[in-house]
């Protein structure tokens, strides 16, 4: 019984031994430089994903209201989705990039300002009924961004961003509930709670201008 | 259509998001209702003051230099990403010099053997559990799922109709493919209605047929590459799963009705259809 063993370890440290060398010694080639491959796929992700820095900027900013927190938001989304890169497949890389800079937001928010996220959640804003004013008026103030921007900063971090991707971005109800992670059929009422609040909060700042 | 539902789809209309039907449906009504077009007014006042008052942040200077110069340390830090993560913490760091300490005693040779061999017996035990769940088996939970909800939730049917003539024209008008719908009430499984549904992330026809007090629910969407996939039967808590293909759709056919009726249901339906 002991006899076959050993010859059996023998075999198996031997075998080892020599295709372990080998390994090593890619090993420590690698640390030493970054090869072509490694900077074809740097400049393939950075080809891909750098258009989209401007849209992962707007969408963490509106997220955070903060220009030093999205700039970090923004960077870490890039080094996150440059380590996943070989995971992408698809053909959508803006709304791939939008989903992790999504989820770094998130992380920070969660960590830093739990409140700004549970507003979001809260059931009882509710928005039906509040056509205290016009279109025309609406229109009127169409062009103030100041106004505009004050009412937006009132809602909470996801309608501002469901806002975002939809009226800046353009993206499609699909798109907004892979990036928002919400299931598709929410996307509609989402954004028409986030619409009718800002409607009501413009509404009262418009009555209060006059 | 009356104005708390033209209310609730109003969005998906602004959006251009509704299906043509819808659409044409929510039109009608704010030719007719003054309030509803007043509110619609509005929304796309909003709408406009959005898009155009909002300021849009562009990334400012110098980010895109901060990120690819962090690409180009997380580069170097970890030049391992192409030779495949797993082999990293195999050879940590910490080895000592370039070589020979490591190789010296054979003892760690022999550990190191011996972790191989039990991982690879762990390995060629545990592979077939973690392979269980594949595409197929998640679309499974999903199609079980799908027929448990529509019990549930009395929302078995969007268009309740033992005729075929009513219920395909329904579907084909909200999808964009036309699934072939027959009844099959003289061989015992009456057609109830049809649903859209949504699995394997597209819209898909879900035709409901009875059979005595049990329901099936078949789902059609067409074929594509999805139809590589071999007919097939899966029994799941309960409930039975059936699979097959012809050249333009694929079905899947869900029931707690038993296996030998289920595959009854295949062949009367596969027969009645222009495929086969």
């Amino acid at each position: 019984m002991a006899a076959p063993l050993k010859i059996d370890y023998a075999f198996n440290a031997e075998d080892l031994e020599s295709s372990a060398k080998i390994v090593k010694f890619t090993i420590l080639k690698k640390h030493q430089e970054p090869d072509a491959a490694q900077e074809h796929e740097l400049a393939s992700f950075e080809e891909t994903m750098l258009p989209h820095m401007d849209a992962a900027h707007n969408l963490a900013k509106w997220l955070l209201r903060n220009e030093e927190d999205a700039q970090d938001v923004v960077q870490e989304a890039y080094l996150r989705a440059f380590k996943s890169f070989s995971g992408f497949h698809g053909s959508n890389g803006r709304a791939w990039l939008l989903t992790i800079v999504r989820n770094t937001s998130y992380t920070l928010l969660k960590k830093n300002r739990a409140v700004d996220l549970t507003t979001t959640f809260d059931e009882e804003i509710h928005t039906a009924g509040h056509e205290s004013v016009s279109p025309a008026t609406i229109l009127e103030h169409s062009e103030d961004a100041a106004l505009i921007s004050e009412a937006m900063d009132e809602l909470p971090a996801e309608f501002r961003a469901i806002l975002a991707l939809r009226h800046q971005e353009g993206l499609s109800y699909k798109e907004i509930a892979d990036i928002m992670q919400i299931p598709p059929g929410t996307v509609m009422s989402r954004l028409a709670r986030a619409r009718g609040k800002l409607k009501e909060y413009l509404a009262a700042r418009i009555g209060k201008d006059k | 259509m009356n104005c708390e539902e033209a209310t609730d789809l109003m969005d998906g209309y602004l959006d251009g998001e509704l299906d043509p039907v819808t659409s044409q449906t929510i039109e009608q009504h704010l030719r007719d209702c003054p309030n509803c077009e007043q509110a619609y007014k509005a929304h796309t006042a909003l709408s406009h003051a959005i898009s155009r008052g909002a300021p849009y942040y562009k990334a400012p200077t110098g980010l895109r230099e901060r990120i690819q110069s962090s690409l180009r340390e997380e580069m170097v830090a970890q030049p391992m990403r192409n030779v495949g993560r797993d082999v990293q913490p195999l050879f940590p760091r910490r080895q000592p010099g370039p070589r020979s300490i490591l190789f010296g005693t054979s003892w760690n040779w022999l550990a190191l053997a011996a972790a191989i061999l039990l991982a690879a017996i762990i390995g060629w035990n545990l592979l077939p559990r973690l392979q269980r769940p594949g595409p197929d088996q998640l679309l499974a939970m999903e199609l079980i799922g799908s027929h448990v909800r529509s019990l549930m939730a009395n929302h078995l049917t969007d268009v309740a109709s033992s005729d075929q003539h009513t219920v395909k024209p329904w579907l084909d008008a909200k999808l964009d493919f036309a699934p072939p719908v027959v009844d099959l009430a003289s061989e015992g499984f009456p057609l109830i209605g049809g649903r859209l549904d949504y699995l394997d992330n597209r819209p898909v026809a879900a035709l409901v047929y009875q059979r005595r007090k049990h329901f099936i629910n078949l789902f059609v969407w067409p074929g594509e590459a999805a139809a590589a996939r071999p007919a097939m039967a899966i029994s799941h808590q309960g409930y039975q799963l059936l699979h097959w293909v012809d050249p333009d759709f694929n079905y899947w056919a869900v029931s707690d009705v038993n296996a030998n009726d289920l595959q009854t249901f295949k062949q009367q339906f596969a027969a009645q259809t222009p495929h086969h």
